[in-house]
């Protein structure tokens, strides 16, 4: 028989609990967000001013008076060459932004001496994981609106798509997208450091995925690698949701891949995160700094 | 079953040695930096070990407070770290409040209260109450009873005050006794304290240590590890003094003591120390475990010796110190204390 303590314990476990814990996480890192006020220039300065290199390139090679715009709406079937470059950039952006905030959230704990304190709990450890990806999600999400608004605004930049549709295919894409920072999150805890690998897939997702130009134009071997990448589904199905007025049938295709792809790579980060739970266990790598 | 509060029977952790710090007698027999492969067969060599614990027992009663001891890399933290579940033990078993720490882990996780890493454990961005409110849910604390819990432990470490503030805002001592709070939110019966007074102010530290002989009075279990003698003479019921991943002695603090009873201690204060000095002190017959402390930034040096008989040996002691620039400035024959029983067990000061 196990003795009894004379101190009784208030804790409660149980389902509310768990959810309770995970909420925590989520207000938590909410709070901590908002506290450096550097994200409102990630907000509102950041999306205008990191396509315009792009946007600036593509009215020189077009000519002054657009002339040269016919081989570019030949190519994409769209007319509206900003609105199709400031998607493919927020994309990027986006996945760029996850493999940096997400990637690296449990190594900043790691750093910050706060990732053991949390690992002691009794909590399921993937709530921390996720949770911390919820803000960054709205955060995105509000940079996305932004964007849109700055565009249309500013830029002149005519969304004559669907905007329910629009925001179907960036839910379709949040599994596959997040996915990839968890697999990512697991990979830098594990190796401490991991900015040349964030520096690739950035690369890769730039340079197969058409962030500015159309996939057509690439030599047929790079048009078979970026059909394995999802970002290639999301740019295309935002594209066309955001800037034609195709409807559903144009997307289907984008929104097939995307939850397949987001069921992968969900799967995978979760393999990963386990795998480098089990690991730090025997080595010891979450006190590691 | 067990009926202890904390039970540990021959716990072991290895880790894989870095190039030249494996274990002398690597498990292969290999050299300590092993070739991994060997073309074109694929053959892979097992790794050097580190053996970091090396078969501690321990068996913690409920409502004590035991001090484990030990130099930097003796393996105490080590330990502490399978106890809470962060680390897997490669050998041995293991439970704590009656659970197994790697079958039962989040069982034991849910019966300790743990300080590792102090000040460090906590959110500087989030003030005090928002890092126990946060912690109160992470340890499944029902949230009506979490905000009267949080409320009586602010008032309780007199951080009523502060407790709006963002933590960044803090002194050390106060973030320790949030990080402390934080171990006790849950009202744990173990709790693990590593180092809780480290980098505190004396006052704090003495608040601290009134604080834990408290904690004990309410019932709870404390695991204390600490550098500082003095402390865990204090507090502890009884203390396992742990050297190179062994638990070398477990005793009470009086029962330590009165091993080195026939023992004195020499204790000198001198300026103008060098290390050839070392060589002749301990070649004086009877005079055994030299230990040096430098007294701040000046030319000031504690040396400390342990000799059979004080009278016979202080001639010649002071015999060798005297010339080469070397100056006597004060000297005292005192009493054993739990440094000197460390000192004679390890051959070592706990600071090494």
């Amino acid at each position: 028989m196990r003795s009894e303590s004379s101190v009784k314990s208030l804790a409660v476990p149980g389902i509310f609990a768990d959810v309770q814990a995970f909420w925590a996480v989520v207000s938590r890192e909410w709070v901590i967000f908002i506290r450096y006020p550097s994200w409102i220039i990630a907000l509102f300065i950041w999306p205008v001013i990191f396509p315009m290199g792009y946007i600036l390139t593509a009215r020189a090679l077009s000519g002054v008076d657009g002339s040269g715009l016919t081989t570019f709406q030949n190519t994409t079937g769209l007319n509206e060459y900003v609105g199709y470059i400031a998607v493919g950039t927020m994309i990027w952006m986006w996945q760029n932004i996850v493999l940096w905030a997400v990637g690296y959230s449990l190594r900043n704990e790691q750093l910050r001496g706060t990732l053991e304190s949390n690992w002691l709990s009794p909590t399921w450890r993937f709530s921390y994981l996720l949770g911390s990806s919820i803000p960054q999600l709205v955060s995105m999400l509000m940079l996305m609106l932004v964007s849109g608004l700055e565009y249309a605004f500013l830029f002149r930049v005519h969304f004559s798509g669907s905007l329910w549709l629009t925001l179907l295919v960036i839910l379709a894409a949040i599994p596959s997208v997040y996915g990839i920072g968890f697999a990512f999150a697991s990979l830098v805890i594990t190796l401490k450091e991991a900015n040349a690998f964030v520096f690739l897939v950035r690369g890769i997702v730039m340079i197969f995925c058409g962030i500015t130009y159309p996939l057509a134009i690439l030599p047929a071997w790079m048009q078979s690698v970026a059909q394995w990448l999802p970002q290639t589904y999301i740019i295309h199905g935002v594209r066309t949701a955001a800037l034609s007025t195709a409807g559903f049938s144009a997307i289907a295709f984008d929104l097939k891949m995307l939850v397949l792809f987001g069921i992968f790579w969900l799967a995978v980060g979760y393999f990963l995160f386990n795998m480098m739970e089990r690991r730090a266990r025997q080595t010891g790598a979450i006190g590691q700094y | 079953m067990t009926d202890f509060a904390i039970e540990a029977r021959q716990l072991v952790k290895k880790f894989p040695a870095r190039a030249g710090t494996g274990d002398k007698k690597a498990e292969s027999g290999s050299s300590p930096t092993p070739k991994r492969r060997v073309w074109p067969f694929h053959k892979k060599e097992p790794k050097a070990m580190f053996t970091a614990v090396n078969g501690v027992d321990l068996q913690i009663e409920r409502g004590e407070i035991f001090g484990l001891l030990g130099p930097n890399g003796a393996g105490k933290s080590t330990t502490i770290r399978m106890l809470c579940t962060l680390l897997e033990p490669t050998s041995g078993t293991a439970q704590v409040n009656g659970f197994d720490i790697v079958r039962q882990a989040n069982d034991v996780r849910r019966s300790l209260g743990t300080v590792l890493a102090g000040e460090r454990s906590i959110y500087w961005k989030l003030t005090g109450r928002e890092n126990l409110e946060y912690f109160a849910a992470l340890y499944h604390i029902p949230p009506a009873i979490a905000t009267k819990r949080v409320d009586e432990l602010i008032e309780r470490m007199e951080l009523k005050e502060r407790a709006n503030e963002l933590v960044e805002k803090y002194s050390t001592g106060m973030r320790q006794r949030i990080a402390i709070s934080k171990a006790l939110l849950a009202r744990p019966p173990i709790l693990l304290l590593d180092e809780p007074t480290l980098g505190l102010d004396p006052q704090a530290a003495r608040n601290l240590r009134e604080l834990i002989a408290q904690l004990k009075q309410e019932g709870h279990t404390i695991l204390l590890t600490t550098h500082y003698m003095e402390e865990a003479d204090l507090l502890s019921d009884r203390i396992g003094i742990i050297d190179t991943g062994k638990v070398i002695a477990l005793d009470t603090p009086e029962g330590l003591k009165r091993r080195i009873d026939q023992k004195e201690i020499i204790r000198l204060e001198l300026t103008g120390w060098h290390d050839d000095l070392a060589g002749k002190l301990k070649s004086i017959s009877g005079v055994e475990n030299l230990t040096t402390r430098q007294q701040g930034e000046a030319d000031l040096w504690e040396v400390n010796l342990q000799a059979q008989n004080s009278r016979a040996a202080l001639p010649r002691i002071v015999e060798h110190i005297s010339g080469n620039g070397t100056r006597l400035v004060n000297m005292n024959i005192v009493k054993p204390s739990l440094e000197d029983v460390f000192i004679h067990l390890t051959g070592k000061a706990l600071r090494d």
